[in-house]
């Protein structure tokens, strides 16, 4: 059994010892702070109906917990779904497949790792939470109850469920991530709508992976019961609504039934459930069937005589002049291919479809919805832009090479522009033929700002994740029309030019930071 | 064209990878050998500019080059040690890209890139995606790339790890082509391949440079301490911890036992023999420990 532990500890130590992790740890602190905002601030996290619940201990430790469960619930997924494709592309499952480990304890070790990946993020939000109940308590007592029990019987198993599905995607989908990630949000989305649903009392979360609806109708009555109202369902989330006036209730917190702790047991038995039979069907980093399928391809006679033709002499001598070019071109030529060759061909069918959808649909929806998912589509391109030399080992030729700043990294920026602002012509043509000026210069710089960002993390963290999680919640919090996301500037503004100029003004930055950061990184090898 | 390497160091941290390193290296081949750790390969990227020097000067040809990198980027081949490929391009469209970096382009690029698959023996596999190749044919597109600018100043690190034995006597045949016109600086831990190849030899220890010389004048000094004997299957244990062991062969009923030895205290019915650059690098680097 030791040596299982050993496996998990390793795992979990290789993830967490990089800058990304330690970057996405500053991120966790900066949102558990805003998990519970201030009564000045300009959004909640958790309304209903214009109520609002004062900053007591329970207040603060159950909308903690519930933030917590719900976004890591989210964003953790794609945190932790790699755990099985780092063995596979650093050869270390290999070794693994040669062990006598089997495939369930190795998925569970995965499951595990993930876990505790997970559970580093949330008890970093559990401490915050208690020092902004500190900050913002205005002399409620503190009963540590009212965090630890949130977070224990939210956080704790509908994280285990979320670790467990990172697996069970891993062996089933493989590297498909954009589809993994779709399944997944399809799912959680399919969990959320069910929490405000109307239902039997003592059944309330049970049948929730994350157990959120048991607060919302705790919420909802009490609001109904003490001023006579009749709210029927909460929304989470960070809701933008201005300097609103709320009123404010004091709420006592949550009596915790025997049924609903019970079910949480029920959800991490189900999540080993899922890795056990997930474990009958993984590869166990045999790959020779699918490779030897994809080479199946007669062989001519000439082409075993060339192959075999070892004695041909290397005539130094005969190879032609060099003439040099140190133009970018076929650099930007070759980044796009890797783009367009990058990820499952399958996926260009649905990018297809929406650039026709684009085409067709009223321009708010196209603008304002299709466009964001579309590129949010390409967000593996985007994230491997400037980390695939690295992880391919290209670096070495690539750094080596002459004035590699200067001609490769905007080759990559290019070559992604070209693609995102291909992706975007639809919406792009239209607004042009509406005299959009506005519009079209905000896809462009937003398009820019993307692409730079994913140059910019891509650089500083070498991985691709931070990326990917930050993308995932711009393009969420624009479908959720937030607008201090609106980086395509779909919405309707009053402060057009601030927006645009702000934007430029990041890129400018960026482009910058990645220049001297990837100068830097050139001759450090 | 000359390489001068004066005083270089490096440090990472608290370790010292490579300490006051001076070297001269003209047209030719110069074949490095240490041990792990040794600081070849950290010298080799110094050279090729992808790592910095805490300290010291290479120049080419009197040129600062890490001051100013470009100026041997424009004339490096490099083969690193651990390199890789994209895997969803095929061979001809990696080397295309990697002409990009190197800034070679024309209408003569398409048939260059054709001669040098010819000459690694992969035209046959240049429209397969490189990711299904096997071990030995990425080292030997890692080779084409390395030469596909004409290259003046040549790195190869561990250049034959993957080849069969056919394709290293071909690269030999290539480095000894390449070698009448360019810098070519190879490490490997074969030896055999430093000693068919090297013109001179550069040992190096825990970042220092032991010695440096031809290859014949490094073998020398290991003349008249190198001995054999046969030994019994029973007695090699209590041998070896009297004796520094370089090498041995086991025969039917005996073990031919080649070792380190100063001739006056050689175990008896031992003979001397002539020692070769393996024996003379197992002197150095064990006396120098």
């Amino acid at each position: 059994m030791q040596y299982f532990f050993n496996i998990v500890k390793a795992d979990y130590m290789q993830r967490t010892r990089s800058y990304s992790f330690l970057i996405t740890l500053g991120v966790t602190v900066f949102m558990a702070y805003s998990f519970v905002p201030a009564d000045t601030a300009n959004y909640t996290t958790l309304s209903a109906s214009g109520y609002k619940g004062v900053n007591n201990s329970a207040w603060v430790g159950f909308v903690s917990g519930i933030m917590t469960t719900v976004m890591l619930s989210f964003y953790g997924f794609l945190l932790v779904n790699s755990g099985i494709k780092k063995d596979v592309d650093t050869e270390v499952g290999l070794i693994i497949a040669t062990s006598p480990i089997s495939n369930f304890k190795y998925l569970l070790a995965k499951l595990l790792s993930n876990y505790l990946v997970l559970l580093t993020i949330a008890g970093i939000t559990f401490l915050v939470s208690i020092g902004v109940f500190f900050m913002r308590g205005k002399g409620y007592p503190f009963i540590p109850t009212d965090f630890i029990f949130p977070y224990l019987f939210f956080a704790v198993p509908a994280l285990f469920v979320v670790a467990a599905l990172a697996v069970v995607g891993e062996v089933f989908l493989g590297k498909r991530n954009i589809l993994q990630f779709i399944i997944y949000f399809f799912l959680c989305g399919i969990c959320m709508g069910l929490i405000n649903k109307k239902g039997d009392h003592n059944l309330y979360g049970v049948f929730d992976p994350f157990g959120l609806s048991l607060m919302t109708k705790s919420v909802t009555q009490y609001i109904n019961m003490h001023h006579h109202e009749n709210i029927q369902g909460i929304s989470f989330g960070f809701i933008f609504s201005g300097h609103r006036t709320f009123k404010y209730f004091e709420w006592p917190g949550l009596n915790w039934s025997a049924i609903f702790l019970f079910s949480r047991l029920f959800w991490v038995g189900l999540g080993i459930a899922l890795v056990y039979i997930s474990s009958l069907f993984f590869h166990r980093f045999d790959f020779t069937e699918t490779i030897t399928k994809r080479k199946k391809k007669k062989v001519t006679i000439s082409e075993i005589g060339q192959a075999t033709n070892k004695s041909a002499e290397f005539n130094l001598s005969a190879l032609p002049m060099l003439s040099f070019d140190y133009g970018i071109l076929p650099f930007i030529k070759t980044e796009l291919l890797l783009l367009i060759r990058q990820g499952k061909r399958g996926m260009w069918l649905l990018n297809a479809a929406i650039w026709v959808a684009m085409c067709a649909v009223p321009l708010n929806i196209a603008y304002g919805y299709l466009l964001p998912i579309l590129l949010f589509l390409q967000v593996t391109r985007f994230s491997e832009l400037v980390t695939k030399e690295k992880t391919n080992r290209i670096h070495y030729f690539a750094y080596a090479s002459y004035k590699p700043v200067l001609r490769m990294l905007p080759a990559q920026i290019l070559a992604a522009m070209i693609l995102a602002i291909t992706l975007s012509l639809p919406i792009i043509i239209r607004c042009a033929i509406n005299s959009n000026i506005y519009s079209i210069l905000s896809i462009v710089n937003g398009i820019s700002l993307i692409v730079l960002v994913a140059v910019m993390l891509g650089i500083l963290t070498g991985g691709k994740k931070l990326f990917e999680v930050l993308f995932f919640l711009l393009t969420y919090s624009v479908l959720n029309r937030l607008p201090i996301s609106d980086y395509l500037g779909s919405f309707a503004h009053n402060t057009n030019i601030t927006l645009v100029l702000s934007i430029f003004s990041i890129n400018i930055a960026l482009i910058v930071l990645s220049l001297l950061a990837r100068s830097y990184q050139t001759r450090h090898l | 064209m000359a390489l001068t390497i004066t005083n270089l160091s490096k440090k990472y941290n608290a370790k010292t990878a490579l300490s006051n390193y001076s070297i001269e290296i003209d047209k030719g081949v110069l074949g490095l050998l240490g041990p792990n750790g040794a600081g070849k390969s950290t010298l080799m990227k110094i050279v090729a500019t992808i790592s910095k020097p805490s300290e010291g000067t290479l120049l080419l040809d009197g040129v600062n080059i890490v001051q100013n990198p470009d100026a041997v980027r424009k004339v490096l081949g490099y083969l690193p040690q651990d390199f890789g490929v994209y895997p969803n391009l095929n061979a001809y469209e990696f080397l295309t890209y990697i002409a990009a970096m190197k800034g070679i382009g024309g209408k003569e690029l398409k048939q260059r890139i054709d001669m040098l698959l010819e000459g690694v023996n992969l035209s046959a596999d240049a429209k397969r995606p490189i990711g299904t190749y096997s071990g030995g044919m990425k080292q030997r597109i890692g080779i084409a790339q390395a030469l596909l600018n004409d290259p003046k100043v040549l790195i190869f690190d561990e250049p034959t790890v993957g080849l069969d034995p056919e394709e290293r006597m071909r690269f030999r045949q290539l480095i000894a082509d390449l070698a009448q016109d360019s810098i070519i600086i190879l490490s490997s831990h074969i030896v055999s391949d430093i000693e068919t190849i090297a013109d001179q030899v550069a040992i190096m220890q825990d970042g220092k440079l032991l010695t440096h010389a031809p290859q014949h004048d490094i073998i020398k000094q290991a003349e008249g301490r190198i001995f054999e004997v046969m030994l019994g299957n029973a007695d090699l244990n209590s041998f070896k911890t009297q004796y520094e062991v370089i090498d041995t062969t086991r025969l039917s009923d005996k073990i031919r036992v080649r070792y380190i030895s100063t001739p006056d205290r050689i175990f008896k019915a031992s003979t001397s023999v002539t020692a070769t650059l393996e024996d003379a690098y197992l002197f150095l680097t064990r006396k120098s420990s």
